[in-house]
């Protein structure tokens, strides 16, 4: 009776690891055409609205989900003068604290470190091209996350599934 | 004194700034950084350049030389992290602070049309302190009156750089908007003042707000042209005074008279040691031949002293007169 209790719990444990892994394939994509939008509002505060950074940040944050509304509000609120940060150390910050809840890898993240470094330091012609620059890049990497959602996003369900069965038969 | 703009400096420089003893950076005119400079200050008229440890000397080879970093920080933090915004700014050459401090800035321009366009790769930034010192013209303000009238009379104000007439304008406007006459007898109530401050220097404003205490009765318009400004003025907010920084071009000149024949009264000022010196502007010439000014204020100070001369329109010499205040340069 105990081992029956047992074998249920390591493939419902695998079936909720592969429901997971999903679900982070889904959200991927999901997640980078909201900040890919977001850059794009970005550039229209700063070639029409121009509204200082933190501000069009802390705005554009508002209207943001979960979890780019904490990043992008955390980005602004650094930006303060009490704590002295510059526009990047201020960005830099939030992307360590906050990036780890998001769905996104490394590649979308080295993207924003590069744009932090130039956002806010030059006009609006050079800054509308850095943003443009950073979507094109976005861009990519969400036709890839796409890609890989539509190759794995079922196998990951169904791999999670297996591999729970895998140990049950391997332990009995 | 509050010291609100050392917020404004990077790191390594504030650092240095605070080791500097509480008198010299109470009393600090200027902050100049040039990169792969030394960096210098001015205090009470004197420069310095500061080392490591905020060390103060006349020799250029121990000081600190900013880095590229450095500057790099500064002008990210001035501009609120939104070079962006500051078109018009870097058109001028210079950026307001909150709290009405200015710092100019210098590096290569780019052109347009023959016109500077705006500044690329900024190298150089000129600080400058600005400082409410409350009673800078309580020694003036009193030749200023036109008792029988009841008014002020039109008086323009001459000094060279950095000899404080911005800060004795700031609180000519506080006094007059406020009433405070310097003068137990004079029952006057305060006056409505017009600012046009074109280069946000006399009041200070962050988003159309003054930052320095201009009086009740004060309306400030921020930014504006002189010229154009003085028009919208009289046209808009019926002053009884306006108050004006540094007229010289002709059109600033048309616009005094103009708001002369309003029956408005005008203190302006001027770059210029005496009045002699302004006889070369035509414009100002102009005016002072046509005995537009009924009053003339001449400041000048040598490091710590400081003094002012008044004539009449007729360029007859009034008064002399020394410091006022103590803290000789009270009007840094």
């Amino acid at each position: 009776m105990l081992n029956l209790i047992g074998a249920i719990l390591v493939l419902a444990a695998g079936t909720l690891a592969g429901f997971y892994q999903a679900h982070q394939f889904a959200l991927r994509p999901r997640q980078l055409r909201e900040l890919i939008l977001a850059l794009q509002r970005l550039e229209t505060e700063i070639s029409y609205g121009f509204t200082p950074l933190p501000d069009a940040l802390e705005r554009i944050g508002g209207g943001l989900k979960e979890p780019l509304k904490t990043l992008f509000i955390a980005a602004s609120d650094y930006m303060s003068p009490d704590y002295g940060l510059s526009a990047e150390d201020s960005i830099r910050k939030a992307l360590n604290m906050h990036w780890r809840r998001t769905s996104m890898k490394t590649a979308e993240k080295d993207v924003l470190d590069r744009l932090s470094g130039v956002l806010g330091t030059s006009d609006r012609q050079d800054q509308i091209k850095h943003i443009a620059l950073a979507v094109g890049q976005l861009q990519h990497e969400e036709a890839a996350a796409r890609e890989d959602q539509a190759k794995y996003e079922k196998m990951s369900k169904s791999l999670g599934l297996l591999i729970g069965a895998l140990i049950v038969i391997l332990i009995f | 004194m509050t010291l609100d703009w050392l917020g404004l400096f990077p790191e390594s420089i504030r650092l240095i700034l605070l080791k500097l003893p509480k008198a010299m950076l109470d009393h600090l005119e200027e902050i100049r950084i040039r990169e792969e400079r030394p960096l210098e200050i001015n205090a009470a008229g004197r420069h310095h350049f500061l080392d490591r440890d905020g060390g103060l000397s006349l020799h250029p080879g121990e000081a600190y030389k900013p880095t590229r970093e450095d500057t790099r920080r500064l002008l990210d933090l001035i501009s609120n992290h939104s070079l962006y915004t500051m078109e018009e700014e870097l058109r001028k050459g210079f950026i307001t602070i909150p709290g009405g401090h200015r710092v100019g800035l210098v590096g290569r321009t780019v052109l347009s049309g023959g016109r500077v366009e705006h500044i690329r790769d900024i190298s150089g930034f000129n600080v400058r302190i600005a400082k409410e010192i409350r009673g800078a013209a309580d020694e003036i303000l009193p030749f200023l009156l036109d008792r029988k009238r009841g008014r002020v009379m039109h008086t323009l104000i001459l000094s060279p750089p950095q000899q404080g007439k911005t800060t004795l304008l700031r609180d000519l406007a506080r006094q007059i908007s406020y009433g405070s006459w310097g003068n137990a007898q004079l029952q006057w109530p305060g006056l409505k003042v017009g600012i046009i401050d074109e280069r946000s220097e006399i009041a200070g404003c962050q988003r159309g707000v003054p930052g320095f205490d201009v009086g009740p009765r004060t309306d400030v318009l921020d930014g504006c042209p002189k010229a154009e400004g003085m028009m919208m003025m009289i046209r808009s907010m019926s002053p009884d005074v306006l108050i004006v920084d540094e007229i010289g071009r002709p059109e600033d000149a048309e616009a005094v008279n103009e708001a002369l024949h309003a029956g408005i009264s005008v203190i302006a000022t001027a770059h210029g040691s005496s009045i002699q010196d302004i006889g070369g502007r035509p414009a100002l010439s102009a005016l002072v031949q046509q005995r537009r000014f009924e009053m003339y204020a001449v400041l000048c100070r040598k490091g710590h002293e400081r003094s002012y001369k008044l004539y009449d329109g007729g360029q007859r010499t009034l008064q002399t007169a020394g410091a006022g205040p103590p803290g000789g340069d009270a009007y840094a």
